[in-house]
């Protein structure tokens, strides 16, 4: 059988990285949040938000900042007026109501993702040992201990005490949530939005816990389960 | 079939070569034909804590390269018959230790007839460290009762249940946790952690709690395992955990501080 080339189109996750005029240079800010989290910058694919203000300098030397970090940039969005900051530096541009490839093509033959069940895992899991369940749930029966990392694009259930760092909807799925049964984490993240052990609320320290993410407020949202 | 142990923590200088030592005597004693090995190569430590530093000419790198034939490089322990050591070279290249050659020389000494191999490992997680923990069948994982060490535990832990033979062909390697250098006291002063806290952060069943004990340090310059001197805490501690270890279940000695405990500090006495 002969086979053919097609185009098919496809959902993909980005993550927005918005960037206000008067922060703190990115370069410096994006250095110490993979500090913080290391593996939750790696493999991801961001598309750059500049301020309407910023100038096309700005935005080349931000770019280029983010190629010395090693940090996939996919495209600029934003306000239209970068189009051409885009154009020039060979970088894709996505207009902010439509994904790019969304704007090119079809929406009836969005391919339906087959479902996979979730990824489960023995405890302990142990410091250094880093695990990613791929467009799929995570289940850790057992305890995960400081150190380690436990990553999903869905959602992240710890049955056991959670000591290490966990994210969940790593690729940008808003819905995500993370359940432990003793939350003892020392850094949370639900779709890039993280908070490290000293901001979580005492009372829910080696509770059981649920974690959301509040999308209009882009803030965590911490739960006792029953 | 004999039975690889390794003697590991990730964190130097916390007391796995006492502990080694100490172990395999202990199998010895208990009727089990035990070889203890260096792994630590280019360091050598072994052979003094067990006395027979004057007496090694060939090493466990030796016999991998073909040098000497490992009956050549075992040396008989004058005071237990049971037990053989195999020192670890001062001058070779750890990238002498390779997978094969490793592996060749732990069947041969199954075959001549030894129940249980105890291999010390080096600190870290370097090529002698990841070659003794390849073969484990059990693991022993020393730590002190403080945080970097059992983090790094907790490390090599992980390492040892991905990377290891056993792990890669779908099994699991058993593991006991022994805490060393315990001191009650310092514990309940909250400068040191508990060996409540220790097994919590690690989950791993503890097999013993050897105290910080003046006799570790005169045994090994008289080159006599610390498990043979009866008289010490650290020797009966020893004693308990290998004791555990073959399946006993022993109280926990030395683990709360003694009543004269702060006087005999003053005044400089005990161990
Ligand atoms: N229970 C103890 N009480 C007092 N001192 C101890 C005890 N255990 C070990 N030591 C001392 O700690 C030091 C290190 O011990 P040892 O050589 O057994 O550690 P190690 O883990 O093998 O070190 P390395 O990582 O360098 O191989 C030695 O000086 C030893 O005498
Ligand atoms: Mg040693």
């Amino acid at each position: 059988m002969v086979k053919v080339p097609r185009i098919r189109a496809n959902r993909y996750s980005l993550m927005t990285l918005e960037w206000p005029r008067e922060s703190e240079p990115l370069a410096h800010w994006l250095k110490a949040q993979r500090e913080k989290a290391p593996l939750l910058m790696d493999e991801i694919a961001i598309v750059l938000k500049p301020a309407p203000e910023h100038q096309p300098e700005e935005i080349r030397s931000a770019v280029e900042a983010l190629d010395r970090l090693d940090i996939g940039l996919m495209g600029l969005t934003g306000s239209s007026q970068h189009r051409v900051v885009a154009h020039d530096l060979g970088l894709a541009w996505l207009s902010s109501n439509h994904g790019w490839i969304e704007s090119q093509l079809s929406h009836e033959t969005v391919a339906s993702q087959s479902l996979e069940t979730a990824l489960i895992m023995e405890g302990p899991i142990r410091s250094g040992v880093q695990i990613y369940a791929k467009d799929r749930d995570l289940i850790v029966i057992g305890q995960v201990s400081q150190g380690a990392e436990i990553m999903a694009d869905g959602h992240v259930h710890v049955y056991g005490r959670c000591r290490g760092r966990v994210a969940a909807g790593v690729g940008g799925q808003v819905s995500a949530e993370i359940f432990c049964l003793t939350f003892e984490p020392e850094l949370v993240s639900l779709a890039g939005t993280y908070c490290g052990s000293d901001q979580i609320p005492e009372e829910l320290w080696s509770a059981r816990v649920r974690v959301g993410l509040d999308e209009t407020s882009q803030k965590l949202t911490f739960g006792l389960m029953g | 079939m004999a039975t690889v142990v390794t003697v590991t923590s990730g964190k130097g200088g916390v007391g796995k070569t006492t502990s080694s030592a100490a172990i395999a005597a202990g199998l010895a004693q208990a009727g089990h034909r035990t070889v203890v090995i260096d792994f630590d190569v280019g360091l050598r430590n072994l052979d003094l804590i067990m006395g027979v530093e004057r007496r090694v000419v060939f090493d466990f790198v030796s016999v991998i390269s073909g040098e000497a034939t490992l009956n050549q490089a075992l040396i008989q322990d004058k005071r237990l018959e049971n037990l053989s050591i195999l020192a670890a070279s001062q001058t070779k290249d750890k990238d002498a230790l390779t997978e094969a050659g490793v592996g060749q020389i732990l069947d041969e000494l199954a075959e001549l007839g030894f129940e249980y191999i105890v291999c010390d490992s080096p600190a870290g997680i370097e090529r002698g460290a990841t070659m003794a923990l390849h073969f484990a069948d059990h693991a022993v994982i020393v730590t002190n009762p403080e945080v970097s060490s059992v983090r790094d535990s907790d490390r090599i832990l992980g390492i040892l249940q991905s990377k290891s033979k056993r792990a890669k062909e779908g099994g699991k390697v058993h593991e006991h946790l022994l805490i060393t250098r315990y001191d009650p006291v310092r514990v309940e002063n909250g400068e040191m952690l508990s060996k409540e806290d220790v097994c919590d952060i690690l989950a791993v069943k503890l097999i013993g709690v050897i105290p910080e004990s003046k006799a570790v340090l005169r045994a090994s310059n008289t080159g006599v395992p610390v498990i043979l001197d009866k008289d010490s805490d650290a020797g009966l501690a020893y004693s308990d955990s290998v004791a555990r270890f073959l399946g006993e279940d022993r109280p926990m000695q030395f683990v709360i501080p003694r009543k004269q405990g702060l006087l005999s500090r003053i005044l400089g006495g005990g161990d």
